[in-house]
């Protein structure tokens, strides 16, 4: 067949049209080619063929190989948008397929970058937010992850795959944060032992604490820079002029720890659940340590609101200069630690507040769970935590 | 955290007896999904056959958990789970329904009922709804009357079965698996996992 680039590209944009509309007038013509998952996708086309009855496939689909999707992307011929639908049907077939979502994010990176419009946008006293685009297409691939975590446990590339987008197409936009760590909780705890789904809340968490930091090296900047009279995160006024929203770090960990314990409660015998738990403690003692020099100096007559309790983010007092001696340790005449062990170790020591609750919270199970599982993680949860502060 | 499957069975002398069943296959994909509720109805009946009478059990096969109680006035029930859904709630659940089906449903009809000429409707509503177990039963933490260590573990549906049955003797001379289901239960077997619908 002796055709110009140009008609092959008007035909296979019309194959590609053809195929959308065959699955928007019935969905499930996909189940109904029944093949291995491992398939590829001139296969489906082919059993497409088969199902929708018509030859313009058999034809088409010899084209299709001589023109990979991303060349037919990039000469302009295949819309992007048609191609992120088509691979979001794919994925209700195939939800791990990983060559759907590496090609997914080719997709994404391609539209980012072609636009003559911005992706972000200044907005007032937020500084930059996704522009509105942007924000559909960030809302539409957290759809699609969520449909395909939901048909597979435990769905690592579906879960990689939003965390990504939340990287690089959001830029880890608090707002964008705040909101998933809220919409990703029910699904949460309708699925307790997706390791995965726990996992991405374990980013959230991780990513709010790297995003205030930086904001509080900023405003501590700023801070030093303007009135002796410190600014502190309640005061409306103040919050207002600086560059973010203010959120509460420590409270929403104390939010997560809460949801984990109602979990741990109501389902009992689930490791996930108990891993969470791990990594969220570690959130919250790794926190308490972390906060810049300068603000720990400052008095509580320094601040006209209150304490320095009161900022939420420092631990009463004492705690803090025995935090600061353990970060001197030296560890290494000691052998045969875990990687994790050893990294603990240059953190400071939970506090004890927190270690005290924990353990009572192990016994309250203990003692009146049944399920031997859930005995079992409760103590190697404890051993955990005594390794944390010896 | 799913169910799939809720059913209320007769244990009969000689044979166990389907009365009424209700079944969400939605997750399934839409080829698969009159096979699957042929094997949910073939598993319920096989696991009543095989439980005493007053006993609770919880049968595990892959990542399914089937839960029955067979009470002794030989009314059963029998609910699919997924491995998240926590048992306690699958045996409040049991206990409500057979309690309810035996108010509504005369003893007499029992033995010799199906789900076409039993009278008990509730069944597809207490499916829809406890797939929520914390909204269906709010007292989920709560202590249960229940004393779960009474209720019998199997980590295989081949435990429930007598020395030298083999459970695809059973499949293939099934009257409630059709052929397709047949053939399906066989491929599988062949690739080392039994009813793989997931």
């Amino acid at each position: 067949m002796a055709e110009t680039n140009e008609e092959v590209a008007v035909l296979v944009q019309r194959v590609v049209k053809d195929i959308t509309n065959a699955f928007r007038r019935n969905p499930h013509i996909i189940d109904r080619c029944h093949m291995h998952p491992a398939a590829s996708k001139p296969r489906l086309y082919h059993c497409m063929e088969r199902e929708h009855g018509s030859s313009i496939y058999k034809m088409r689909k010899n084209q299709q190989r001589r023109l990979g999707r991303k060349e037919l992307i990039l000469s302009g011929t295949l819309n992007p948008i048609k191609d992120l639908h088509l691979g979001k049907l794919a994925l209700t077939k195939f939800p791990k397929s990983p060559e759907t979502w590496i090609h997914r994010r080719w997709v994404l990176q391609q539209l980012i970058q072609e636009t003559s419009l911005p992706s972000f946008v200044t907005k007032g006293n937020l500084g930059t937010i996704p522009a509105e685009r942007t924000q559909r297409l960030i809302q539409e691939e957290m759809e699609v992850c969520g449909e395909a975590a939901g048909r597979y446990p435990s769905n690592y590339n579906a879960w990689s795959h939003r965390i990504w987008v939340l990287q690089h197409l959001a830029k880890l936009d608090v707002k964008i944060l705040l909101d998933e760590l809220s919409s990703t909780k029910h699904w949460a705890s309708m699925h307790v032992s997706d390791h995965s789904g726990f996992h991405y809340r374990q980013f959230l968490l991780k990513s709010l604490i790297s995003q205030t930091v930086i904001d509080s090296s900023v405003m501590e900047q700023n801070c030093l820079r303007s009135e002796p009279a410190l600014v502190l995160p309640k005061d409306e006024e103040a919050a207002a002029s600086t560059e973010e929203p203010r959120i509460n770090l420590p409270h929403l960990l104390e939010e997560e720890v809460e949801f984990s314990t109602d979990l741990i409660d109501s389902y009992p015998g689930h490791e996930t659940l108990w891993c969470h738990r791990r990594h969220i403690f570690y959130l919250q003692h790794h926190l308490n340590g972390r906060f810049p020099q300068s603000m720990t100096q400052l008095s509580p007559a320094d601040s006209p609101g209150g304490t320095l309790s009161d900022l939420h983010l420092i631990p009463a007092g004492s705690q803090l200069s025995q935090a600061m001696e353990v970060d001197g340790l030296n560890d290494s005449s000691k052998q045969g630690y875990s990687q994790e062990t050893k990294r603990l170790k240059r953190t400071p020591a939970p506090d004890s507040l927190g270690l005290e609750m924990e353990h009572r919270f192990i016994d309250q199970v203990l003692s009146t769970c049944r399920n031997v599982e859930q005995a079992r993680f409760a103590n190697a949860y404890r051993k955990w935590l005594v390794t944390l502060s010896q | 955290m799913k169910l799939y499957s809720l059913s209320v069975l007769y244990k009969g002398d000689a044979k166990v007896v389907l009365l009424k069943a209700a079944h969400d296959v939605s997750s399934f994909s839409f080829f698969q999904r009159s096979s699957v509720q042929e094997f949910m109805t073939f598993t319920s009946q096989l696991i009543v056959e095989r439980s005493s009478k007053g006993t609770r059990a919880s049968v595990k096969e892959q990542d399914y958990l089937c839960h029955v109680y067979v009470r002794n006035d030989s009314l059963a029930g029998v609910v699919i789970a997924d491995n998240e859904y926590p048992s306690r709630v699958a045996f409040t659940l049991l206990e409500k329904v057979l309690d309810e089906f035996s108010k509504q449903v005369d003893r007499i009809d029992w033995p010799v009922g199906s789900p076409a000429t039993i009278n008990y409707t509730a069944l597809e509503g207490h499916l829809s709804r406890y797939q929520n177990p914390r909204e269906a039963d709010p007292m989920t933490k709560v202590q249960a009357e229940l004393d779960e260590t009474k209720i019998i573990l199997h980590n295989t549906m081949e435990s429930l079965l007598e020395r030298g049955e083999k459970l695809d003797d059973l499949v293939s001379k099934s009257e409630v698996l059709g052929t397709q289901s047949k053939a399906f239960y066989k491929t599988a077997r062949k690739q080392n996992s039994c009813c793989a619908i997931m």
